[in-house]
């Protein structure tokens, strides 16, 4: 699904955190916003999935304005940086809990449930933990139900805010070459919000660079590399390559 | 004796080492005395009211107390405690929720009121509770002539014994939810708008399980309250033994007739109540206590016996 952002601002009280942002993303891009903390991606993100609401401007998704539409009628499929599992419920639960909440004129039957949950729990590579509570798992294991989870209502759009910065070196690598993978697979359109260059130029088609609410420059990881952009992203790149 | 904080040596000198055993280890005298003073104020204002009450009981013998609760009047006093807690309680506890949410959720004009507002019935006088709604309602109250036409009693009669309960009874569901709710974020409840789920899934899937503990504890708090009430209610109702009176009021009156030995029988049931509501908030925190010893333990079993592939 092509998304596009017409000139959405978001202040919190007398801060700007997002600013006069205009990006068009298309159809099975993998998309970065890569910036330092506080630049406003995370922002930009929750505007997209309509867990906030601009100030100014609109948001398209394949053409049809949503900015007006809350959260659960986008249906935009999240991945919260800490992961935001239902606690109280099995890894089973949780990850049917979106086919469990559709209405009744489009829910599945419970056999279908079954079948989609099972076949997403191979697909995360956790066959047979489908009875375990989120408190039972490593953190790599919880993202990765996260991402079941969110996936499991066939969202159109996939957005993830810090999908590995909670977890271990070793495991943020294997995660992000399965998403990668996942993605070359799938080819569903994703955002995922990083402050980490490697993971950024690592992962995506293209990479958003945003600070103080602002992008900063749009590319791929190449043209972002090539060092064409403005004296922030230079400052930016230079602090850790 | 040295002094306990050496002002000479302040914090990040070379004697900062000493300075900290000797600001965690008091000495004996001064332990024992602070424990002998807590034990002692323990013994003359908790356990021993509750020893007597139960031995006034008892002074006659259990017969006594068997005849007591015979009394058609003492029964209807229980019937009307019960009768006025089941109708407050669980309209606090919906109350309770909903300010509780509507706190923790929403920015809105009057919230930082509402929050003060909440805690009110805990600050002012009980007979003040129980004289508002005699101001409002009562023959010369605000509303008084109008439900004097369409004949209906609110004060001296169950319905104004409910609400001077109500009031009093306000904050105790709200009170033990919002700082819980406050620190559960509501990141779960996103992920679960995110999932398409609309606000009253969100409500009985999400938010109540995550708060049912805290809510049982606030749920008891209020009942034991609700049926200890005295000042309140004694306002509104018209204190008539077998129709308007409830266990506390039954006491008083027991008591005012010299019925000594039957105004220790009620109080003993009244006593009882508090102890069992004691053992069902222990039970409730034991409770959440277990859950969350279960889930890291088995969380150490995960990573000590089944180390697969996908382990991390």
């Amino acid at each position: 699904m092509s998304i596009e952002i017409l000139s959405v601002s978001k202040n919190f009280g007398a801060f700007p955190a997002v600013n006069e942002v205009s990006l068009r993303i298309e159809t099975g891009e993998m998309i970065a916003f890569l910036g330092p903390s506080g630049s406003g991606k995370t922002t930009l993100l929750r505007l997209i999935a309509g867990l906030e609401f601009a100030d100014k401007g609109e948001i398209h998704f394949h053409g049809e304005n949503v900015t007006m539409k809350s959260a659960n009628a986008r249906k935009a499929g999240f991945v919260f940086q800490s992961y935001a599992l239902f606690n109280h419920m099995t890894v089973f639960e949780n990850i049917a809990f979106g086919l469990r909440v559709a209405p009744r004129s489009q829910r599945l039957a419970e056999r279908a449930i079954r079948e989609r949950v099972d076949s997403l729990l191979e697909t995360i590579q956790l066959p047979g933990l489908g009875s375990r509570f989120p408190v039972q798992l490593s953190g790599g294991q919880r993202q990765r139900v996260a991402f079941a989870r969110a996936l499991a209502v066939e969202p159109s759009v996939l957005l993830l805010d810090e999908p590995f910065g909670a977890l271990d070196a070793k495991v943020r690598r294997e995660l992000r070459t399965w998403l990668a993978e996942f993605h070359r697979k799938t080819h569903l359109t994703s955002l995922f919000v990083t402050h980490d260059q490697e993971e950024a130029f690592d992962v995506a088609d293209r990479v958003v660079l945003i600070d103080r609410g602002k992008i900063q420059q749009v590319g791929t990881p190449e043209e972002i590399r090539s060092g064409a952009g403005n004296t922030f992203v230079r400052d930016f790149l230079a602090i850790d390559i | 004796m040295a002094s306990f904080i050496d002002f000479r040596n302040p914090p990040g000198s070379d004697r900062r080492a000493d300075l900290h055993v000797r600001a965690t280890s008091e000495p004996a005298w001064l332990r024992r005395s602070f424990v002998t003073v807590v034990l002692v104020f323990f013994l003359l204002f908790l356990i021993l009211p509750l020893v007597v009450v139960f031995q006034g009981a008892l002074d006659k013998g259990i017969g006594t107390v068997a005849k007591t609760f015979a009394d058609h009047d003492v029964l209807h006093a229980v019937g009307m405690t019960l009768l006025v807690g089941v109708i407050a309680v669980p309209a606090n506890a919906v109350f309770g929720i909903a300010a509780a949410w509507a706190i923790t959720r929403f920015r809105f004009p009057g919230k930082a009121a509402l929050q003060a507002l909440i805690d009110l019935p805990l600050w002012v006088s009980p007979v003040i509770g129980g004289l508002i709604y005699v101001l409002l309602y009562g023959r010369r109250g605000y509303f008084g002539p109008w439900l004097q036409a369409h004949d209906i009693r609110i004060i001296f009669a169950l319905p104004g014994m409910v609400l001077a309960t109500t009031f009093v009874t306000f904050p105790f569901v709200a009170r033990s939810l919002i700082p819980l709710m406050q620190a559960q974020g509501f990141e779960e409840e996103e992920a679960a708008l995110t999932l398409g789920a609309g606000g009253f899934q969100i409500l009985r899937r999400i938010t109540l399980p995550k708060i049912r503990w805290g809510f049982f504890y606030g749920v008891i708090l209020c009942n034991a309250r609700a049926m200890g009430e005295f000042g309140a209610v004694s306002v509104v109702s018209a204190k008539i033994s077998g129709r308007t009176n409830t266990m506390p009021l039954e006491i008083e009156r027991l008591y005012n007739d010299y019925l000594f030995a039957a105004a220790f029988g009620v109080a003993a049931a009244l006593s009882l109540l508090a102890l069992v509501t004691l053992a069902l908030k222990t039970l409730a925190e034991w409770q959440n206590r277990r859950q969350f010893e279960a889930g890291q333990r088995a969380q150490l079993a995960l990573t000590i016996e089944a180390p697969s592939p996908d382990q991390t």
